[in-house]
């Protein structure tokens, strides 16, 4: 047969590995920042944009889509190659795609320090970005299905598998989540509201972990690591088993982010029993990758890189029991809202995903160079800096969450809580020192692997174009006896409309029923649209993203009720576009923080929470008191949500800001009374207006 | 020879009732916590307690079962070893065959315990269903299993160590006999295809040099995940069906009552029991400091740190929104006013220390600190005291106009 000779591209590999490790230090730089501000608060600069409300996102989103996804990037375009025994489908598409992700992160950072978010967690970008994404991702899906299809191998490996599901099912996720309307260039409503909201969003934000973060990388896994330990895969049974068992079922597990809250329980069950068996399928590619390493082990003494893999796979491992343990009732009880949540989720994001990339890029580069690495020995020492770093990261935050749990649960034998919210954060600072400490060495370490990257480069020749050859793929005659999975491996296409499948009825049944049956959001009479002024108070709440710290939803418990009130029912919700319930209580819940504290003290307080609330941590945000609210945005506001279905009469868009002006006005008396000084459209008496509001409107029916 | 047999039937047995046992009490303790729902998880003391049990609980199950495949590995050894001594010279030593036997015997039963536990273990997740805590049954029955899982780990050691015994024996009197190089032990659990015979299991895939292998799923995994889907099918039922697991708003509920019920039983037996009919004005300096510090921390952001009113009224004047009398601030602190800023603390506070920063309030009366906020409400004057400045009382009903 006929040896066709061809090249890989390496260059587009290059360019996403170079980003990946920009991109792995700039998100890390944000995270690290954030968590400084948790006991510095005056760390923020009192700069709008460098508050943790804008920080946080913009870490979330630089590490998981910027450096994981270039990470994922940088390994498929190079394992895709090898794997089909073809060049990239097209090289021009693949610039696009590098240029056009890039592109997206920049613009993504921008947006989101200037304040323009969707308020939606790991689903922040505006409505522009999210259209650049699905374009960006339909460049990919070509280029990547081009190159199956010229494959000259015949199967699919199972590293394939994922990337396939990987693709169909972050499409999915992202098109679903975003259905929203646009108010104006930089700002929109999702169409969804309230416990709907919640429920899409989470379905989004579980499986943006489960399809971004770990089924990609378990490609890549499959890929690197085998090549790296020179061994065999361990189970090609074990593949087929934990690939299906394992995209279908983690699309069920969203719930589980919303126990105890106003989703119907029913839902949460489902969330909870998918979560718990999922723990088979994830540990099936733990030990698919641990056992590969069988008759190796002598080379993880030796190999940094296989070092970095081992406790990868290793925190994928604990990552994956943890988080299904976290899904049972009664430890989600103590563990959600809290910093628990936030260590486990390191566990995964540093362990799992950062090990993997670090570990990709040590054995990537120098292959691409031609040239050994400069030094094995400081990738040990990154490897060792940032192990200790992970410990000393996460369990000073399991440690942290712990606590304060318990101390929002204990009462006194008078029946009184025993702690004031503050006492339970103020607590638990030094464990936020030291897991910054934590978080530093990590950091540190990448910055090694940079400089020992940097070295291996100048000292080798990189090889753009790498020769290979392959026979071309022949008619296929063969009709021994396969195994049975092997038939689908011949067919990308058939995979692909069988990953959609598996992976859409999760979704479907867990979605429908709670946008179409009544009796899941039962409706509540007194519950009113949100006036002007609070709309827009509610819109600068989303900016300055104070979901990131207080959640909006009162779980049915003692202490949750004695604290904070009535517990939150869904009917609350339904004007609520997006929903704003929060995953962390770094601050009280608000959910019925309505007529709990005068105007004036809300004036105060967001001056200086410190005048407030002596030894708080929340930033200043002296900006409200000086910025104009954005009243020309008022009516497009309106009727936007007229389009969502929020029954404000017609025509009450072109009243609306005079009916802002009357509500602002009041407040501004109300707080001249209390000395206080303050033009009505100024941002904080929106502000005002909208905390004023929260939670208020179930009370009306208790009193009439 | 019918010691193998028996060997081969009771390994059998024992590996059936181990794995019946494991699936059943892995899925009870954690149906129990899972769906238990306990309310107990709100007070601050049972729940990582329940679940240390349960961990505990877990973990012993689990040193059972490695202990017993490595006494079952032992026997066998110890068989293989018999089998060839036998044919070398037959029949000779009957005697230890018997003792193996009756040991193995002696083993059956230790495995059936483990079953038994899990059975009952089952029947209690049945029988607490409708108990909202850990109630006194399920910790007995939580204990009673760690109880019989310790015994059953002692008396697997004490097997383990009567064959190693012999064993050592044995290699003393035949120091000749070569020890044959088992499966080990890991292998066996995962069911691991020794590395030199992996060329058996290759499949022969060639993926830019990755090749793969058709190792069998390890049974603890595949066995894992069964139990796993066991597990959901009870728990949904639980939830759902029988309804026997509380809903979320159940379990509130029964956490309020039973809170209600400890309140009232604490309140009964101490004299804190003060409410706003009962209060009087403490007068001793450890009560009126107490008042003072619950003051500091709570009232000083609205009220000043001298009482001299900011956010809230001025405290240590003579006009009072609400009353000025001690039952009056009592009440004002415990309901609050809502709608005027004044939130109610009686979550918060005790009634006692209500007591107490009430009895604090009045003694700062008159103190006259230093950026006092104008006076708002009603002039109070304290019963028995005297006069009355009409203009004071003019100018509060100016300052009330304006401030409403």
């Amino acid at each position: 047969m006929q040896v066709e000779q061809f090249h890989y591209d390496n260059k587009i590999v290059k360019q996403f590995a170079y980003a990946t490790a920009l991109w792995g230090i700039v998100g890390m730089i944000a995270g690290l920042w954030a968590a400084i501000q948790l006991y510095a608060p005056g760390a923020t600069l009192n700069f709008a944009p460098t508050t943790f409300g804008r920080l946080r996102p913009l870490h979330t989103n630089a590490v998981i889509f910027a450096f994981v996804g270039n990470c994922i990037f940088t390994g498929v375009y190079y394992s895709l190659q090898r794997l089909c025994k073809a060049r990239m489908y097209s090289d021009k598409l693949s610039k696009l795609h590098f240029w056009g992700w890039q592109g997206i992160i920049v613009a993504a950072a921008l947006t989101l320090l200037l304040g323009y978010t969707t308020g939606k967690e790991y689903a922040e970008l505006e409505w522009p970005i999210d259209i650049a994404i699905t374009l960006v991702w339909v460049v990919f899906g070509i280029n990547m299905f081009g190159t199956i299809i010229k494959r000259r191998e015949r199967h699919l490996y199972v590293a394939i598998w994922f990337y396939i599901a990987t693709w169909v099912t972050v499409a999915l996720l992202h098109i679903v989540n975003s259905v929203e309307i646009p108010v104006s260039l930089f700002k929109s409503y999702s169409w969804y509201a309230g416990v709907q909201d919640a429920l899409v969003q989470w379905w989004y934000g579980h499986n943006a972990v489960a399809f971004f973060l770990t089924t990609p990388i378990l490609g890549l896994m499959y890929y690197f690591l085998p090549k790296a330990a020179n061994r065999p895969v361990y189970s090609y049974r074990l593949s087929i088993i934990h690939f299906w068992a394992l995209i279908f079922i983690y699309i069920w597990a969203g719930p589980h982010h919303l126990l105890y809250t106003a989703l119907p329980d029913w839902a949460q069950s489902l969330g909870t029993v998918f979560s718990i068996m999922l723990i088979a399928p994830s540990w099936g590619g733990m030990l698919n990758g641990l056992f590969t390493l069988r008759g190796a082990w002598d080379k993880v003494r030796e190999e940094p890189v296989l070092k970095f893999f081992v406790v990868a796979v290793t925190c994928y491992g604990m990552a994956t029991f943890e988080g299904p343990m976290m899904s049972l009732k009664n430890v989600n009880a103590i563990s959600h809202f809290t910093d628990w949540t936030i260590a486990h989720v390191h566990i995964g994001g540093l362990g799992w995903n950062g090990f993997m990339a670090f570990g990709m890029l040590y054995w990537l580069i120098p292959r691409m160079w031609g040239t050994p690495l400069h030094s094995k020995k400081l990738a040990t020492n990154h490897f060792w800096l940032g192990t200790i770093g992970i410990v000393i990261y996460a369990i000073p935050l399991y440690w942290a969450g712990f606590t304060q749990a318990q101390m929002w649960k204990t009462f006194t034998e008078e029946g009184q809580l025993k702690f004031q919210f503050l006492e339970t954060v103020t607590h638990i600072i030094p464990m936020y020192v030291t897991r910054s400490i934590g978080g530093s060495l990590y950091l540190i370490g990448a910055f090694l692997m940079v400089y020992n990257l940097y070295k291996t480069i100048k000292k080798g020749r990189f090889i753009a174009n790498e020769a290979a050859e392959a026979a071309p793929l022949e008619k296929h005659t063969s009709h021994a006896k396969e195994y049975w999975h092997r038939w689908i491996e011949k067919k990308p296409m058939t995979m692909l409309v069988l990953s959609l499948i598996v992976v859409a009825i999760g979704g479907a049944i867990e979605m429908i029923p709670t946008f179409l049956v009544k009796s899941n959001v039962p409706t509540i009479a007194s519950v009113r649209p949100y006036t002007p002024l609070e709309l827009q108070g509610r819109d600068i709440y989303v900016r300055e993203g104070c979901y990131t710290c207080h959640s909006q939803m009162i779980r049915p418990f003692r202490d949750e009720v004695a604290r904070y009130g009535e517990y939150s029912k869904a009917g609350e919700f339904v004007y609520d576009h997006p929903f704003q319930w929060g995953s962390k209580r770094t601050g009280p819940d608000l959910a019925r923080e309505g007529g709990k504290y005068p105007d004036s003290w809300h004036y105060n307080h967001m001056m200086d929470p410190r005048i407030m609330s002596p030894g708080s941590i929340m930033p200043a945000y002296g900006w409200l008191l000086d910025n104009k609210i954005d009243t020309a945005s008022t009516p497009a506001k309106i009727r936007a949500m007229q389009k969502l279905g929020v029954p404000y009469p017609a025509g009450f868009d072109k009243i609306a800001n005079k009916d802002l002006m009357t509500q602002a006005n009041g407040i501004r008396i109300n707080l001249k009374m209390d000395k206080i000084e303050t033009p009505k459209d100024a941002e904080i008496v929106a502000l005002i207006a909208y905390l004023q509001r929260l939670g208020k409107d179930i009370k009306a029916t208790a009193k009439q | 020879m019918s010691g193998i047999y028996w060997y081969k039937k009771l390994n059998n047995k024992a590996y059936r009732s181990i794995l019946t046992g494991a699936v059943l009490l892995c899925a009870a303790p954690a149906a129990l916590a899972a769906g238990g729902g306990q309310p107990a998880k709100e007070s601050s003391m049972y729940d990582p307690f329940v679940i240390t049990m349960i961990i505990i609980m877990l973990i012993l199950l689990l040193a059972i079962g490695l202990l017993a495949n490595v006494v079952m590995g032992a026997a066998s050894y110890y068989y293989q070893k018999e089998k060839e001594r036998e044919q070398q010279k037959s029949g000779a030593s009957a005697v230890a065959a018997v003792t193996t036997v009756l040991l193995l015997l002696f083993a059956a039963p230790v495995f059936a315990q483990g079953g038994n536990a899990a059975i009952d273990a089952a029947a209690t997740v049945q029988a607490t269903s409708s108990f909202g805590g850990l109630s006194p049954t399920a910790f007995y029955f939580i204990v009673g299993v760690i109880g019989i899982e310790l015994l059953v780990v002692f008396m697997l050691l004490y097997q383990l160590r009567v064959f190693l015994a012999k064993e050592k024996l044995q290699q003393d009197l035949a120091a000749q006999v070569v020890k044959k190089p088992g499966v080990s032990f890991w292998d066996k659990m995962n069911k691991l295809k020794p590395i030199e015979q992996e060329a058996q299991i290759d499949l022969g895939h060639d993926y830019d040099g990755i090749r793969e292998l058709d190792n069998r799923l390890p049974p603890w995994w595949l066995y894992g995940f069964y139990v796993s889907i066991i597990f959901a099918a009870v728990y949904v039922w639980r939830f759902h069906v029988s309804h026997t697991a509380p809903s979320s708003a159940e379990e509130l509920q029964i956490a309020m009552v039973k809170a209600e019920e400890q309140k009232a039983l604490y309140l009964k037996k101490s004299a804190s029991n003060v409410d706003e009919n009962t209060v009087k004005v403490l007068t001793d300096a450890a009560e009126i400091a107490g008042g003072e510090k619950v003051f500091i921390q709570n009232c000083a952001a609205c009220h000043g740190k001298a009482g001299e009113g900011s956010v809230g009224p001025n405290l240590t004047d003579d006009y009072w929104l609400h009353g000025g009398s001690v039952k009056d601030v009592f009440k004002s602190i415990k309901y609050g006013w809502p709608e005027k800023g004044m939130r109610s603390w009686k979550d918060d506070l005790s009634p006692m220390q209500i007591a107490q920063v009430s009895s604090y309030i009045k003694s700062i009366h008159g103190t006259n600190p230093p950026n006092a906020k104008a006076q708002q409400g009603e002039l109070y004057k304290e019963e028995g005291a005297g006069n009355t400045n009409p203009a004071d009382s003019l100018n509060n009903k100016v300052a009330s106009a304006t401030n409403k």
